[in-house]
């Protein structure tokens, strides 16, 4: 019966496996999303060299983090994803154990103790590591469970989520933190934990925040929730940033300065314009359009994220991509919400045109799952 | 085979995820369309407002610099004040084409290549962005209005107003006062981090002097402001900022009174005059004449200027006289004679018979008497150590300096900083040289000779002092050994300075105080005592100064000196509009406490005073130094000394009348 239910269903969505295998196939890439990448990549690295000042060596590092992501997806995508939900927990549990490791012998840096010294390998950051170890693990585990999860199963997953984020807090990584969380998050919801839950948490969350605001927030975070209600309370302090990048993206007005012509960013108005503030760069010097041709290419790569999660076969793929996809999206909009003003400030890059080498190769692990899950042929279940 | 895959229905799971994705998928787009929409809510409707401010308006991070301290005279008399200019100021980063912003400025403004050049050095400078950095300093009435009329062409040009110094006095405080100039690179380097900070706004120094010498107090801390400046460079509005704290006043000991009555005293001569209150050692007056303008420097000499000033090398206006140091001659005898007092090589009863000159035992030559100038052929006669000191016996120094050895006069006139600088806080003072065995041996690689003891015991030779070393070897005496330390700072904003004294020096002790009775006695004759007609050299201080003014109410102890010059540059005595000869003459030193001998007031003034090429001490330089104790003590202190003669008196009056009975 089992059996008879998984052929229906193969036929239904699982059309690429009756496709011919094609060399994107055999080479397990996928061209629509290999394209968005590639141009995502392209315009980073050109908005990055404005944004530097023309310094080359910040370009060509940049260049050469996302050859190596580049690499790194392609060697991903040859396993088969069931190779990586085989080893989810064993990751989560390795995961886990470094985090505590880094805890205890980390290397502080930029104020984050996250940097993990280990002989012989180049330091790393353990917590990027928890970025795909959490969605994997939560897939692998709701996936063989009915769905929607039970309370009981809820539960567990809150604290599989909320283990490495807590240990990640605790290491000052507020940012990837947020990211993790939301990472296990985005699966319980794909699972299709019920709306009123979801209501309830929200809800919780609204009521909980002003307790958070009084009693554990700390001082630049109560300013910069401040700021972002008056960005004038502190002009020069605390709401320089954003004050400075909505002058650079308000005067990029529809068409941009032109490339290279911002002023704001030229005369070192913006600060951090280089990483998170990055798309003021890019909304002063193109413009408006700039601006959507850039969601565009995001909106693309996302759509085909959703794309791949639509059509994988099973469970496990299903809440994997889609927590990938949304993950990713969820960088994006955070990042371009902040430096718009919309949202407070959060330290997040903004996938793919910040610089920064590690944050392009976590990036990039995450859509080399995503072709693993989109080019191997589907699993045999017994 | 009946598991869990039993309970799980995997179609509606499928469907589950699906509407959960498309879900997603419509909170993505929903998402996307509110960022659009605040984004083209900034780039479209805010536009105009923001292309506003990121064109014409700018956030600039800038210095203010602190107010310099003022210097005050002892009486509050302003010395050193800030007063207003208008300067032409430049934005670099304003500038697109500097070549061509200089060209049209300096067709509307005198803009010398000096000015570019410093402008140049300025900009050079560790500077915050979009400051604004001088050009040109003290712009005139006219030239403020050709640049505002043009301003439409000059974009990142400014007229700033800055306070500057401003010395009143001009050349009458230009050595001790000093002056500031422009920080040059040098100095900039020389800065700690932490203090090139605090002068990232200013743009003088203290260079010279006592600017020079309490820069630190003076200086201030500086502020920051952050302001909004357009396009053209104007400050449209302040968002921040922290005040400057000002400079510290400072209240120096100097009398501006005195210091015009020591210049007015000297008349045409050059020379120097340094007077100082032997109670406190601050220095009353402290002169170098001829002096310069030091507001030349503030704002940038001109080149033309300081040629004048430095290639004058009669008058070397820039040479601070008071502090540099010239053979002190005759004006050592009461310390060389109180040295043979304490080392009992005389005494009171001890005299010579003086033949007019002094022949060491086995040697031919003959050591003159200077101040007889007839020279050998007739002599002091039956001379005592008073007499030799009123009457400026040579040979009685000679055979005294002889005797007692150079080591024990090295030993007795370090004690009145003779050779040091006993000043605390003009460290650019010259120190001299009191000579000794080890100082030849270090300087000359040569041994100590007898002939050179003679020639120190009277002031010449090795021996060299400074107008204010001799000023304060007078005030110790005027003290009876006290020694207090000549300083010029008085108060730091109102409270009394109390300089911080490292190695206290010890005041001078003598077996029997009486002897500082008896030098002052003998230094009070030399101005005091009339003259007989046996010598015809004489006695002139006492025609100089108490016969040429009999009213005068008190008593002064003095002592004059002769030094001779000891070489003059060929390139002078090339030079043919002077009258070489001047040159040649002897400088005419006197040093002198007042009043003296006087039962009722303690010694109020210590002087020296050196006048270059004045040829005699006592009928020159004494004079001045009674001009400058009459302004001190009748004009300033206004010192009624008949009037402490009948209180006295009056308090005697009873007692006299007591013992009468």
């Amino acid at each position: 019966m089992s059996s008879q239910d998984f052929i229906r269903q193969s036929a239904g969505l699982g059309s690429s496996t009756a496709k011919p295998r094609s060399i994107w196939r055999i080479i397990h890439m996928d061209p629509p999303l290999l394209v968005g990448l590639i141009l995502l990549c392209c315009f980073g690295v050109m908005v990055l060299s404005s944004a530097s000042g023309g310094d080359q060596e910040v370009v060509q590092r940049q260049a050469v983090s996302m050859m190596i992501g580049m690499v790194v997806m392609f060697i991903i995508a040859q396993f088969n994803i069931h190779f990586f939900r085989q080893w989810a927990l064993s990751m989560y549990a390795g995961g886990i154990a470094l985090l505590v490791i880094v805890l205890l012998f980390g290397v502080e840096e930029n104020g984050a103790q996250s940097w993990l010294n280990l002989p012989g390998l180049p330091s790393f950051q353990p917590s990027e590591l928890m970025k795909f170890a959490v969605p994997l693990l939560m897939a692998w585990y709701l996936a063989s469970r009915p769905l929607p999860p039970r309370f009981k199963h809820l539960f567990w997953s809150a604290v599989m989520i909320l283990i490495p984020s807590a240990l990640i807090i605790l290491q000052n990584d507020t940012g990837t933190a947020i990211m993790v969380t939301m990472s296990g998050i985005f699966v319980v919801l794909l699972a299709g934990i019920r709306w009123r839950i979801v209501i309830a948490g929200f809800i919780a969350l609204m009521l909980a925040s002003p307790a958070w605001y009084i009693f554990l927030a700390q001082e630049h975070q109560k300013n910069r929730i401040l700021t972002f209600f008056n960005p004038y309370r502190d002009p020069t302090g605390a709401g320089y940033n954003i004050i400075q990048s909505q002058i650079a993206i308000g005067s990029g007005g529809i068409y941009g300065k032109g490339y290279g012509n911002g002023a704001q960013s030229h005369l070192d108005f913006i600060p951090e314009s280089n990483t998170d503030f990055i798309l003021a760069v890019l909304a002063e010097e193109f413009g408006l359009l700039g601006i959507l041709f850039l969601i565009g290419l995001y909106l693309f790569v996302l759509l085909r994220g959703c794309f791949i999660a639509f059509t994988s076969t099973d469970m496990f793929s299903r809440l994997l991509a889609g927590s990938i996809t949304l993950t990713f999206f969820f960088y994006v909009f955070v990042n371009m919400a902040m430096v718009s003003g919309l949202l407070p400030v959060i330290g997040l890059p903004l996938p793919l045109m910040s610089r920064g080498g590690t944050s392009v190769v976590t990036l990039f692990i995450g859509f080399g799952l995503l072709m693993s899950i989109q080019t191997h042929s589907r699993p045999k279940i017994s | 085979m009946i598991s869990k895959w039993q309970v799980k229905d995997h179609e509606a799971e499928a469907q589950l995820f699906n509407r959960r994705l498309i879900v997603a998928g419509v909170l993505v787009i929903l998402l996307f369309a509110a960022l659009i929409a605040k984004i083209v809510n900034l780039q479209v409707y805010q536009f105009d407002y923001f292309s506003s401010r990121s064109d014409g308006n700018r956030l600039h991070s800038q210095y203010v610099p602190p107010a310099r301290g003022l210097i005050y005279d002892r009486s509050g008399t302003l010395l050193a004040d800030n007063q207003p200019i208008f300067n032409l100021t430049v934005v670099r980063e304003q500038i697109e084409d500097m070549d061509a912003t200089l060209g049209l400025l300096s067709s509307l403004i005198r803009l010398s290549e000096e000015d570019i050049e410093q402008f140049n050095n300025r900009l050079s400078r560790n500077r915050v962005p979009f400051s604004s950095v001088p050009l040109r300093y003290v712009l005139t009435d006219e030239e403020q209005s050709r640049i505002a009329v043009n301003s439409h062409k000059l974009t990142g040009i400014a007229i700033e107003p800055q306070f500057v110094r401003q010395y009143p006095f001009s050349a009458l405080t230009a050595h001790s006062v000093g002056y500031v100039s422009e920080i040059n690179r040098d100095e900039i380097e020389r800065m700690d981090d932490e203090t090139r900070e605090n002068y990232g706004g200013t743009n003088h120094i203290g260079k010279t002097g006592i600017e020079r010498t309490y820069e630190d107090i003076l200086h201030g801390t500086v502020g920051y402001e952050i302001v909004e400046k357009n396009n053209r460079g104007q400050v449209m509005r302040e968002l921040d900022r922290t005040d400057p704290v000002a400079g510290q006043d400072i209240t120096l000991h100097l009398d501006a009174r005195l210091q015009e009555a020591a210049i007015a005293a000297l008349g045409d001569s050059r020379g120097a005059v340094v007077a100082i209150d032997p109670s406190t050692g601050g220095i009353l007056a402290m002169v170098s004449k001829p002096g310069f303008d030091p507001n030349l420097f503030v704002t940038g000499i001109s080149s033309r200027d300081y040629n004048v000033l430095v290639t004058d090398e009669i008058n070397t206006p820039l040479f601070d006289r008071a502090v540099n140091p010239y053979p002190p001659g005759s004006t050592v005898k009461p310390f060389i004679g109180l040295a043979g007092l304490q080392y009992e090589h005389v005494d009171y009863e001890f005299a010579i018979e003086d033949p007019g000159y002094f022949r060491l035992p086995g040697v031919s030559y003959r050591w003159g008497d200077y101040t007889l100038r007839t020279a050998i052929g007739g002599g002091h006669g039956h001379t005592d150590l008073q007499k030799a000191i009123f009457q400026s016996c040579d040979t009685f120094f000679y055979d005294l300096g002889n005797r007692m050895g150079i080591d024990s006069i090295h030993e007795f006139l370090s004690m009145f900083g003779f050779g040091q600088n006993f000043a605390l806080d003009i460290n650019y003072a010259r120190t001299g040289v009191l000579p000794s065995r080890d100082w030849k041996r270090a300087t000359r690689g040569e041994p100590w000779y007898p002939g050179d003891t003679i020639n120190s015991s009277v002031g010449q030779g090795y021996m060299w002092a400074t107008p204010l070393q001799l000023a304060t070897a007078a005030s110790i005496i005027a003290n009876k050994g006290k020694v207090v330390p000549p300083r010029m700072l008085k108060e730091v904003g109102g409270v009394a300075a109390e300089p911080i004294v490292e190695n206290a020096i010890p005041d001078v002790m003598v077996n029997d105080p009486d002897y500082w009775r008896y030098i002052e006695e003998s230094m009070t004759m030399v101005v005091h005592r009339a003259y007989n007609d046996v010598f015809r050299d004489y006695g002139t201080a006492f025609e100089a100064i108490a016969m040429a003014d009999r009213e005068m109410p008190y008593k002064m102890a003095g002592k004059s000196g002769t030094a001779q010059v000891v070489g003059i540059s060929q390139d002078i005595m090339k030079t043919e509009d002077i009258i070489v000869s001047d040159l040649n003459k002897d400088h005419g030193l006197f040093i002198s406490f007042a009043p003296a001998e006087n039962p009722h007031i303690e010694p109020q003034i210590a002087i020296a005073v050196f006048v270059e090429n004045g040829e005699h001490g006592s009928s020159v330089a004494g004079p001045v130094a009674k001009q400058v104790i009459d302004t001190y003590l009748l004009d300033i202190l206004q010192i009624d000394f008949a009037a402490l003669e009948a209180e006295a008196v009056a308090e005697a009056q009873p007692l006299i009348a007591a013992i009468d009975e």
